[in-house]
């Protein structure tokens, strides 16, 4: 059942959370991982999984703390208000899933544990040189030999693949007229010699790119994920999942950057009068109050849809992320404008949620990509 | 569209709906379906009929006690009927300021005799109402009120004009903002009556809109006498009382209503997708342009965001938290803006088309859409313009210094 609300354990998980990151993410962390070429400590993330997180909708049987996706929402909109950095949604979400749906009962027995203990970080590389997330994107190719698949080809804008111990890699294993028939997943150590990991240097540095090179990589038949030729459902339900929780983010994010702007406005003294006084300062207060108020509301019903499996998961989540992309985007911008030269500096923490804002908007399809989704809802 | 909830709600749901197919006026929803002309003297009887019924069924007179006429259901229920009744679109309620303002206001206000007398008839539809608070120099500005009242042993002799006043033609009753103490400070010299349509001195006037008809008017009062009983709330406090009539009244949407709702033409998702699939421009489906299938799907996305607050506010009322009552300004605002933004989309889809009005043979929909959209410029003005509603988002929610 959709339950728009939140219950007592989740009020919990919400303060425990907001706690944790005041203490643990304050933003003397975020700027040193902005200059630290994998993002993440593994101290840090020791912290979050001794907390629960890094398996908090993992099965028990797996280490998990097996809570609920809406619980996992909750987290992110927490995280999201800290602009964290580090492979959260790319280990459990974008790797963590697809093995628990896909994976054998030795695959499930070798990975899920460690990412829920917090031993593995985990990247998935699936996007090429397009830049999108799409299955016609995936062109690198992967071909047997005797027990072994051998892949050769790069990824692109990988997110957190510096970090990352194992790699969930996308490949081509078959042409075929419809782009998502033919994609196979294998699970690759990045230890493995041939694989080169180049950061990109990134607008949002907390969120970190990089292009991973494989050069005749052999993966034992043992690592490939799901059946041959049918990986790409599974991609594209964990990639479902962490577009409805990066519109948490987002609204995190947002509430952030409007405190900060309330606070700001009350403080700031031009003209003799607190800057909140004006009209033109209040109106913009106002707008982004109201566009994150609906933005957290179409937030709230498609993770509650995802959670559930509701029919219309597929859409809510569209257009959860094509509001929450443009209200995030509003709100950051006018977040800059609002604090004037102050919130134009580097040492001013507001570009971290404006860079956030224009970071999130182009992953999983920006908002004229699902906007189009939910105009062939109606056709 | 939401996914239904449970077993329960979708039987109740399809009681709603059927009980809606079978009291729905003949052929309603279909083209021979032949609405009243706005504002007519049929209109306003449908309405006062239409209002009776659901109210008989069960499906109006919510939040209110039972001892005043009021029907008890749980939240999910009423919010099924609205749902419901939005859906099909129902004839509208008399014109009256009846439900929207009165009620609320004599209900949190009012003495026994008041509630016991006015409520029940608003909310059977029985007796209309008209609220006259604005004035050609306190609009915005409202607390700058001057139409005042002189007391006179047990009445108030009261002088002035009002403008902008809905059902100013079928009211029974008045709900009146009148100055009371000429040396009192602002906000502390007004004072909130109740007033008879029918008493001598009182008269009114239709004013014409840019719609082209006449859905205010003006009223004049020359020495018309007020019973100081039909005082509501206390004396010189009216703009106190005045703040709960005007919040009950930005609570209304904007996203159904009228008298067209029955048809087509009066703005939600289903019927703009209808209109674009059979419109062609240049030879090329709207549908099928990208550029329209981007602004739709927003539409789309921004109606579908306004159900989903709905629920979340509804389920967060339901845990027994408090919300903070100015959020009115928020919803007001966003189905204002909306509504505007959306009958603008009409207009291009419509192309050529969008300059045919009621009464042209190359009218679409009998020009329903092409008067939603002029009709609805007033949306960002009444009950409190934009401008006005984000001053009091910033002040009343996010606590910034008044100016």
């Amino acid at each position: 059942m959709l339950e728009y609300g939140i219950n007592e354990e989740q009020e919990m998980l919400k303060t425990m959370a907001r706690d944790f990151l005041a203490k643990e993410c304050p933003k003397t962390y975020t700027r040193a991982m902005m200059s630290d070429k994998a993002g993440v400590t593994r101290d840090y993330w020791k912290k979050m999984a001794e907390v629960g997180w890094t398996g908090l909708i993992l099965p028990e049987a797996y280490g998990g703390a097996n809570m609920s996706f809406r619980d996992l929402a909750i987290l992110c909109e927490e995280m999201g208000r800290m602009v964290m950095p580090g492979p959260f949604i790319s280990t459990l979400v974008m790797c963590g899933l697809p093995i628990l749906a896909a994976g054998t009962e030795e695959q499930k027995q070798e990975f899920l544990p460690k990412i829920a203990g917090g031993q593995m970080i985990m990247a998935a590389a699936v996007t090429e040189t397009d830049g999108d997330f799409w299955p016609g994107g995936v062109n690198m190719k992967a071909y047997q030999r005797g027990e072994d698949y051998i892949l050769t080809g790069t990824k692109s804008f990988v997110a957190d693949a510096m970090a990352a111990d194992w790699l969930l890699v996308a490949c081509r294993t078959k042409t075929s007229a419809a782009p998502e028939e033919g994609i196979t997943l294998f699970l690759v150590n990045k230890d493995d010699w041939g694989i080169y990991v180049n950061p990109l240097k990134t607008m949002d540095e907390t969120r970190k790119q990089y292009q991973v090179t494989f050069n005749r990589i052999a993966v034992p038949a043992k690592y490939v994920l799901g059946e041959v030729n049918k990986g790409w459902q599974y991609l594209k339900d964990a990639a479902l999942k962490a577009t409805a929780l990066h519109c948490a983010e987002m609204v995190g994010g947002g509430d952030w950057v409007l405190e900060t702007c309330v606070e700001y406005a009350k403080t700031r003294i031009q003209f003799g009068a607190p800057i909140g006084s004006f009209q033109a300062i209040k109106h913009h207060l106002a707008n982004m109050y109201t566009g994150l108020e609906y933005a957290r509301a179409l937030m709230v019903w498609a993770a509650e849809c995802v959670k559930d499996k509701d029919p219309l998961a597929e859409l809510a989540v569209s257009m959860a992320k094509a509001y929450c992309g443009d209200v995030f985007k509003m709100v950051a911008g006018l977040g800059i404008q609002i604090h004037g030269g102050i919130g134009f500096t580097w040492d001013h923490d507001m570009h971290l949620y404006f860079k956030r804002s224009r970071a999130l908007d182009t992953v999983f399809g920006d908002g004229k990509y699902h906007r189009e989704l939910v105009a062939k809802h109606y056709d | 569209m939401v996914a239904e909830q449970s077993g329960k709600e979708a039987a109740f749901r399809k009681q709603v709906r059927n009980w809606l197919k079978n009291n729905l006026p003949k052929g309603w929803g279909t083209p021979e379906y032949k609405a009243p002309e706005r504002q007519s003297e049929a209109a306003q009887t449908l309405g006062e009929q239409w209002t009776k019924k659901c109210y008989e069924a069960g499906y109006a007179g919510f939040g209110y006690p039972k001892e005043y006429g009021g029907i008890e259901r749980p939240d999910w229920e009423i919010r099924i009927i609205r749902e419901e009744f939005a859906l099909c679109g129902t004839p509208p309620g008399p014109m009256s300021q009846g439900l929207l303002m009165a009620g609320p206001t004599i209900l949190r206000w009012g003495q026994e005799w008041q509630k016991k007398r006015f409520i029940p008839k608003i909310l059977s539809g029985e007796e209309s109402w008209c609220q006259g608070f604005s004035e050609p120099d306190a609009g915005s500005d409202l607390a700058n009120v001057r139409t005042a009242a002189v007391r006179d042993g047990d009445d108030w002799v009261v002088n002035g004009q009002k403008v902008w006043t809905s059902n100013w033609t079928y009211a029974d009753f008045g709900l009146l903002v009148v100055k009371t103490d000429p040396t009192a400070k602002r906000h502390r010299n007004l004072s909130y009556f109740i007033f008879d349509c029918t008493s001598p001195g009182f008269s009114r006037r239709p004013l014409k809109q840019m719609s082209g008809e006449s859905e205010f008017g003006e009223m004049f009062f020359d020495n018309v006498r007020v019973p100081h009983k039909n005082l509501l709330g206390e004396l010189n406090m009216g703009w106190y009382v005045a703040l709960t009539g005007l919040a009950a009244e930005r609570s209304g949407g904007f996203a159904v209503g009228g008298r067209s709702t029955a048809r087509r033409g009066w703005g939600n998702m289903e019927s703009i997708v209808e209109l674009a699939k059979e419109t062609k421009h240049y030879g090329k489906s709207v549908w099928e342009d990208p550029v329209f299938r981007q602004k739709i799907a927003q539409f789309a996305i921004e109606g579908e965001a306004m159900k989903a607050n709905g629920a979340l506010q509804a389920a967060m009322v339901k845990q027994g938290k408090k919300i903070d009552p100015n959020e009115v300004s928020v919803s007001k605002n966003y189905s204002a803006e909306l509504r505007q933004r959306s009958d603008d989309m009409v207009m291009e889809i419509l192309g050529a088309y969008s300059q045919m009005v009621e009464g042209s043979p190359l009218a679409v929909d009998e020009g329903n859409w092409v008067y939603a959209m002029l009709r609805w410029r007033g949306a960002t003005i009444e009950r409190g313009t934009s401008e006005i509603n984000r001053n009091i988002i910033a002040e009343k929610i996010l606590g910034m210094p008044r100016d």
